[in-house]
């Protein structure tokens, strides 16, 4: 069976732009896996909303990431791109990272240049280390690796702190320390995101945000532009929270679930997205004939 | 009373508390067993009990999950090493909320940037006193429960000087520190001026081989230290006892002798077989309680 860190590489390699979704759990990572997506993504603003319940500044260790990353690897069977923030410290702190990672099962991680704590891409008052540090990291990153394939995309929060034409430095800087792939957080218009493939060598990394400073673009606009790989962080997690609310207003409204019985997934279609299936076959194999008889 | 209070109280109550350092649930039982009234976390310990050198490499996940182990197999409180606090403020109110959660009774908190380095390694990077005193306020206000026992430390001594220390312990202590720790004072004057010219309780760390020169305890209490904390001692010695054993196995192919005195059984004993055993008892099914003599019999001979 092949890699997902291979896999992944030959994706980036084609002519297709590579759309990975952004999930937080393992419902999720099903759910893009059934839609047929060819990678995933984990998002730290989601994974932080998800598992603490506060906003994306920093709060997640790296051990809460990776074991959210290894998760979402396992339940959705595909590459996974992570949200590995800005490596969490040193050049020490971003090899630990890169390896537990890497164990984890996860394709590509992304580390940025924010100093730590860090906050979401597209807030205000970032602040920044310094170019040298930020590929001494990328170095690190590189080295700490055991399987070739598996891709270090360095990202860049430069954008808002000191202009575009800095963090287009940055990025070209970053693509010397070894990165696989460029990600230029928040660019503001079309024109700094036409730029920013062409004046790379290395495949650039669209994040199509909901915060709104980068445009909604389409897959074939953003192809056009020459990104190869494209992140939806949050779509799925902000989809559900209108339709969570629903729920328990239309319950509190009515005191009944009954009218929404229509509009939410069966538990059948629940049980089948979960892979009962899959269970079904393994009980087959595996029960001995009386607990099969109590069963079915 | 919540572990916190019964620190309190023991503090009240006593000249100084002596807290050797425990890495895991078995160093903290024995730590307990042998009427020590406090454990103390040591992250240099619970690094290289994960294979790490104290380096800073740690996340607060492992640990707070590593406090709270130790916490839940002791009765007596555990203070525990929190490094930064893993960040500014909100990471420190995290910091305290995962910790307290745990049911640790108390952290230390230090002035380094992340990611911190060993106290007694040089090269230490440090934060400007007030960062520090705003993460120390927000230590102090994110406690839940009020007793929770916040200790300032300070790593400032090795590259700001001694004075700087004092003024910052001090001020850590203005912002609500229950204790202050100065970290590797290089001489026993030092020593002896920290609970001199420090305006509350102070804790002493004693390492060998660091900065400071060894310290009698005894001295230790005269000069008004109200905890001392030993970190590495049950580390150093499982490092040679091991090492010796292993040796020993390699080398002549035999179980050294010394290992022979007790049975599985016996060792069960110090980690709460007695207790587990009366559960048993009392929740076993009448077939099982006819079968269950024989079972002890069998741990027995084992």
């Amino acid at each position: 069976m092949k890699k997902p860190t291979t896999i992944l590489r030959e994706l980036l390699a084609g002519d297709e732009p590579v759309r990975a979704p952004g999930v937080v759990d393992c419902i999720g990572a099903r759910i893009v896996a059934k839609e047929g997506f060819e990678a995933i993504y984990m998002t730290g603003a989601g994974t932080t909303a998800s598992r603490l319940g506060w906003p994306d500044v920093g709060l997640l260790t790296m051990t809460e990431m990776a074991d959210n990353a290894q998760r979402i690897a396992e339940a959705s069977g595909l590459p996974v791109v992570a949200d590995a923030d800005t490596g969490y410290g040193g050049p020490l702190n971003v090899q630990r990272t890169v390896r537990t990672y890497e164990r984890a099962g996860v394709a590509a991680l992304h580390i940025e240049d924010q100093r730590w704590p860090k906050r979401c891409g597209h807030l205000d008052g970032k602040t920044l280390i310094s170019v040298e540090e930020m590929a001494s990291h990328i170095r690190a990153a590189c080295d700490a690796r055991h399987d070739q394939d598996f891709v270090v995309i360095a990202r860049t929060d430069a954008i808002a702190v000191e202009g575009f034409e800095a963090a287009l430095e940055r990025a070209k800087c970053y693509e010397e320390a070894g990165a696989d792939v460029i990600f230029v957080e928040a660019p503001r218009d079309m024109t700094q995101l036409a730029s920013i493939p062409r004046q790379l060598k290395k495949p650039a990394l669209f994040n199509m945000a909901a915060s709104g400073k980068t445009p909604f673009l389409s897959v074939e606009e953003i192809k056009a532009l020459g990104f190869k790989l494209i992140l939806y962080p949050n779509f799925m997690m902000l989809a559900a929270i209108p339709a969570m609310h629903k729920v328990l207003q239309e319950l509190k409204r009515t005191g009944s679930v009954k009218g929404l019985v229509g509009e939410v997934a069966s538990f059948q279609d629940f049980f089948n997205l979960l892979g009962m299936d899959e269970v079904k076959i393994l009980e087959e194999k595996y029960l001995t004939d009386k607990e099969r008889r109590v069963r079915y | 009373m919540s572990k916190a209070s019964l620190l309190r109280k023991n503090l009240a109550s006593s000249g100084m508390l002596i807290a050797p350092g425990a890495y895991d649930a078995i160093g903290a039982k024995l730590i307990e067993q042998a009427g020590f009234p406090l454990v103390y976390m040591t992250g240099a310990g619970t690094s290289a009990s994960l294979g790490y050198p104290d380096y800073g490499l740690l996340t607060l996940t492992e640990m707070a999950e590593n406090a709270g182990v130790l916490a839940r197999s002791v009765n007596v409180p555990v203070i525990s090493d929190a490094d930064t606090g893993y960040g500014n403020e909100l990471n420190m109110i995290r910091t305290v909320r995962e910790f307290e959660s745990r049911g640790v009774a108390g952290i230390h908190i230090e002035d380094q940037v992340m990611p911190k380095r060993c106290g007694h390694l040089d090269n230490k990077e440090i934060e400007p006193l007030e960062k520090y005193v705003s993460k120390i306020r927000a230590a102090v206000e994110a406690r839940i429960d009020p007793h929770f026992f916040i200790i300032a430390r300070t790593d400032s001594r090795a590259s700001m000087g001694f004075d700087e220390a004092i003024r910052r312990g001090n001020a850590a202590l203005h912002a609500g520190a229950d204790m202050v720790f100065v970290e590797a004072p290089q001489s026993i004057e030092e020593v002896r001026a920290i609970p001199e010219r420090i305006k509350g309780p102070c804790l002493l760390n004693v390492v060998q081989g660091g900065k400071t020169p060894e310290i009698n305890l005894q001295e230790a209490q005269q000069m008004g230290f109200k905890v001392a904390i030993l970190p590495g001692v049950l580390l150093r010695a499982a490092v040679n006892v091991f090492d010796q054993v292993l040796e020993t196995v390699k080398r002549d192919h035999v179980v050294p002798a010394f290992l022979n005195t007790s049975t599985p059984h016996q060792n069960f004993r110090r980690f709460g077989a007695d207790e587990w055993d009366e559960l048993r008892r009392c929740y076993a099914t009448d077939s099982q309680a006819a079968n269950q003599s024989e079972g002890q019999l069998g741990a027995k001979i084992n």
